[in-house]
């Protein structure tokens, strides 16, 4: 008895399944006998299986169901929406009913009676404003049908026939039911045999060539990745488990928002794991939601702007290689790019001139980003606060992407890849140490060894960079990310693998060694494994061993190697504002004394200098050179690879100050012409780029010259005259020397600034005396209370600011 | 309640796992280590097709493992859907509990009564029983708790 139940219930569930979207699509048009039939098959059914079991409300329900239907069929009432609606809810208090069935409880308690009443009660308009329903049927079925449809009747049985061939259902598949869990059995028992097998093979390969074992050796081999292919194949599903459900969705939002959407569904047949079907139901129905509630107008608005007033949401399916792109596309309105970019620029993601420079299709893409929802108004059917950045991260989780494009008026078409299964990828198992990881391979754009010339692996700062078709991409070294001890292997002995991650960042890993790629079984990891971020998963490799699947997209997270919404929305402004700039970038190519191929902007270079070596002053903290009669502080110098003689200077300045730089070699001046990377690490670098297939480090003049630059000692300092005391002599004097200033050596010379003793100070002032510079009070009291007109005599940095300020003072008046 | 235990010792203390969440009791192979994981995880290993996340029980407690011997044999259980082979000092044998756990007045110490499901007693003696899901967290459950 248990067993004829279950089997009712499944029945009754998997029929549900099918006449599902055969309701909606009969409601579209009621004339449409193969729905009718199908609907009145499972409702015929469902009353015909209540026999065996006693469930009289589950009867009556079914039975009034199938009396308003038969009606239908035998053309003695109209199908109207009205009527969908009632069969509908019947339907739905039968899968209620059927539910309880199954979990063993009572039916849940419901006006049945109400139900069956609303099937009659639709009926009666028709039976009380046409007394002869059948003989005039034709005739008011067509009441709001094309006009041309009434004149040419035969035309309209025509393409009732065709449209009764077209929805032909796809074949029905012979199935069984078998729970997941057996599958599951199945699948690893399966695992286990490749891994016999491979065990085996080894053992039969030390043994040797054996002609009477190789043979059937070769047969099991090929059985076995037949049985494990069809065993991947049992844990596809057709897509059409996930569609079965749209048409409903779609119908119902569509009455509740006074729409009217038809739906057009394809490549139902499509094939995907079960998993992963689980995996996009979300985004597809967000995305329905959305167009259904923002992108589908009225049919009011619809019939203003020239268009049918009934909308088509068409939602397709199509496998290409091992990723299936679904397409959900409307034609609605069309997303609103002056909208996007309000909300854009609202809330911060880019400014008005970023705007401005975007492409239409950056534009629109932006409504992927985080925090974005153009809804005006939250309505009960989208803006539920899951926006469209949760549907991108769910489908960039497990290796897909989404893109969309969007016409105004036209439509919106919204285009999803996703691969073909969770549990199976292709994989490149890599080598760190001594161990081994596997990477999807999916996110492998390019293996390169990295003693390749055209790497050019270099560091800036700590960030070590490699180039990939021209441009600057960041590297990680394995070992590092996962801290295992360093390899012996040099920098240059590595391999390099290129990944491309799904937001379109790139990055090098550097590995020991590649060992193999192939398909992996993808198992998941406990908790405390995942909890490192590190790992998506394990896998056994054809010798047993355990390998760990990395996380590329975590692990390039977690050393800042996506970029976040801001930047990739600005990708292409950057290029745009680097393009302009690109004509007038001129820059001086040299080779400094580490080695390190740099420039600087030829703007900032005055003069290239030869110096005697013996000009260089190395002894001090900051090392300086006497060019011309002045003193300059010199940076790059590097006392372990000076030349012996004559040193070459670049000598820099901004219009003010100067500074040398030392060079081993002086190149070129050129063009910068192509984009310029920033890079963070080293504040002295402005960026990396690229000049004649060569990394340039560029430096940056402004932080040059924040840190080392100076005025030319001889010309510009200012002098400052001193009390006259052997205290001001003996302490002072230097301090202000080393400070930039000239000490006035007579009295009565022009002095920019006055050091003064307070005492004496206030003596002269009381004195009447007029003092012709700014003036500097020094006291002698360390706590000079709210005296702020006086530096205490030791204190060095509140001297020098006041000297500073009172010469700025000075300059001014 | 005659429930059936297997028996083991971790940190020189005699426990008791519940056999209906064992498994399988292996003998360990290789172990792969994982890098950037709590230091109680061993790595993984392989039981056929299966991957095991090896777990020390001594670290699992934050106990120091370096003043006891192991076990080269490890105890396989299944807790929330995920395999995981527990290594012991060593593991003993099958016997019934005599009676339900009881709690013991004061507790079994900071680290033990973290982990601990009561005392149980055992034809061979009294015995800690262990929370598996409480083990695996490892030590530093307990600091998020506290």
């Amino acid at each position: 008895m248990d067993d004829l139940l279950t089997d009712f219930v499944a029945e009754t569930r998997e029929m549900l399944e099918a006449s599902e979207g055969e309701i909606i699509a009969w409601e579209a048009d009621p004339t449409d006998r193969a729905r009718i039939d199908t609907i009145f098959r499972f409702v015929h059914t469902v009353k015909g299986n209540c026999g065996f079991f006693d469930f009289p409300r589950l009867a009556s329900l079914s039975h009034a169901a199938e009396d308003a239907l038969a009606d239908c069929r035998s053309g003695r009432r109209e199908a109207d929406s009205a009527l969908v609606t009632a069969v509908l809810a019947i339907i739905d208090r039968i899968v209620a009913m059927v539910d309880a069935i199954e979990a063993g409880e009572e039916c849940p308690e419901g006006d049945d009676e109400a139900l069956i009443s609303a099937l009659k009660e639709c009926e009666e308009p028709i039976d009380g404003t046409d007394g002869d329903a059948e003989a005039h049927h034709h005739q008011s079925s067509k009441g709001h049908a094309p006009a041309n449809a009434i004149l040419d009747k035969d035309g309209d049985h025509k393409t009732e026939a065709a449209a009764a061939k077209k929805v032909d259902p796809i074949a029905a598949q012979r199935s069984i039911r078998l729970p997941v869990d057996l599958l599951d059995r199945v699948m690893s028992g399966v695992s286990d045999m490749v891994l016999a097998r491979n065990d085996l093979a080894h053992r039969l390969r030390q043994a040797g060539t054996q002609p009477t074992i190789d043979g059937p050796f070769e047969r099991l081999t090929t059985i076995l990745a037949d049985v494990r292919d069809a065993i991947t194949r049992m844990r596809m599903q057709r897509i059409e488990t996930l569609f079965s459900a749209i048409p409903r969705l779609v119908r119902d939002l569509a009455a509740d928002l006074g729409k009217q959407v038809m739906v057009d569904l394809e490549g139902g047949d499509v094939e995907l794991d079960r998993e992963m079907i689980e995996t996009i139901r979300d985004p597809i129905t967000h995305i329905i939601r959305n167009a259904i509630d923002h992108g589908i107008e009225t049919p009011h608005e619809r019939l203003a702007k020239g268009k049918r007033e009934i909308a088509l949401l068409s939602i397709a399916a199509r496998q290409s290689g091992n990723t299936i792109s679904i397409v959900i596309s409307d034609d609605g309105a069309g997303l609103v790019q002056d909208k996007i970019v309000a909300k854009a620029i609202s809330t911060g993601l880019v400014t008005e001139d970023e705007c401005a420079k975007m492409s239409r299709e950056k534009i629109i893409n932006l409504v992927f980003e985080p925090g974005f929802s153009t809804a005006d108004e939250v309505s009960n059917v989208s803006g539920r606060g899951v926006g469209l950045d949760v549907v991108r991260d769910n489908l960039e989780r497990v290796g897909g992407s989404i893109k969309v494009t969007s016409t105004p008026d036209v439509g919106t078409l919204f285009t999803m890849q996703v691969p073909l299964t969770l549990s199976i990828i292709a994989g490149l198992t890599v080598g760190a140490g001594d161990q081994r990881f596997a990477i999807p391979q999916s996110y492998v754009e390019e293996i390169i060894h990295a003693s390749a010339k055209a790497l050019d692996f270099t560091h800036v700062g700590e960030t070590a960079l490699v180039t990939f078709r021209g441009s600057r991409v960041p590297c990680l070294t394995l070992c590092d990310v996962l801290d295992l001890p360093p390899s012996d292997l040099e920098n240059a002995q590595q391999t390099m693998i290129m990944l491309r991650l799904a937001s379109g960042d790139l990055f090098a890993l550097a590995v020991d060694q590649i060992h193999s790629h192939g398909d992996l079984v993808v198992k998941p990891l406990a908790p405390a494994v995942m909890k490192s971020g590190l790992y998506a998963g394990s896998s056994l490799l054809d010798d047993g061993q355990p390998v760990l699947l990395l996380d590329v997209t975590n692990v390039a997270n977690e050393h800042g190697l996506v970029s976040d919404a801001r930047q990739r929305v600005l990708q292409t402004a950057d290029s745009a504002a680097s393009n302009k700039a690109k004509d007038a970038s001129r820059a001086m190519l040299f080779t400094d004394f580490a080695g390190r191929r740099s420039a600087v902007r030829l703007e900032m270079v005055q003069r290239i200098e030869t110096a005697p070596v013996s000009a260089l002053d190395l002894a001090a903290s900051q090392p300086r050179a006497v060019i011309d009669g002045v003193i300059l502080p010199v940076i790059g110098v590097d006392q372990t690879t000076m030349p012996p003689e004559k040193i070459r200077l670049l000598r820099l300045t901004d219009g003010h100050c100067e500074l040398l730089h030392a060079v081993r070699e002086i190149d070129d001046a050129t063009e910068i012409t192509d984009k310029i990377k920033p890079v963070a690490d080293d504040p002295m670098v402005e960026g990396v780029t690229l000049i004649g297939g060569q990394t340039i480090t560029l430096l940056d003049g402004h932080a040059l010259f924040a840190r080392y630059g100076e005025a030319p000692a001889a010309a510009s300092r200012r002098v400052c005259s001193l009390p006259q005391s052997d205290w001001a002599r003996d302490f002072l004097a230097p301090l202000v020397a080393s400070a930039g200033y000239q000490i006035a050596e007579t009295e009565g010379e022009k002095v920019d600034v006055a050091i003064w003793l307070d005492e004496e100070f206030e003596a002269a002032s009381a004195l009447d005396m007029t003092f012709e510079a700014p003036v500097v009070r020094l006291r002698d009291r360390v706590d000079g209370g709210d005296d702020t007109d006086t530096v205490y005599r030791y204190d060095r940095d509140g001297l020098i600011a006041a000297l500073q300020k009172a010469c700025a003072a000075g300059g001014n008046s | 309640m005659q429930e059936l235990l297997v028996m083991a010792q971790i940190a020189g203390r005699r426990c008791a796992f519940p056999a209906h969440d064992v498994k399988s009791v292996i003998e360990i192979g290789a172990i792969t280590p994982v890098p950037c994981t709590p230091d109680f995880i061993l790595g993984i290993t392989a039981m056929r097709s299966q991957a095991l996340t090896v777990v020390d029980c001594r670290r699992a407690l934050g106990l120091d493992e370096a003043s006891w011997s192991l076990d080269d044999r490890a105890i396989v259980v299944l807790v929330g859907g995920h395999f995981y082979a527990l290594r012991v000092d060593s593991i003993e044998d099958i016997t019934s509990g005599l009676g339900a756990p009881e709690d013991v007045p004061g507790g079994f110490g900071k680290e033990w009564t973290r982990v601990a499901n009561g005392m149980v007693e055992t034809r061979t003696g009294p015995a800690l029983l262990v929370d598996l899901p409480l083990l695996i967290a490892g030590p530093d459950a307990l600091g998020v708790a506290a």
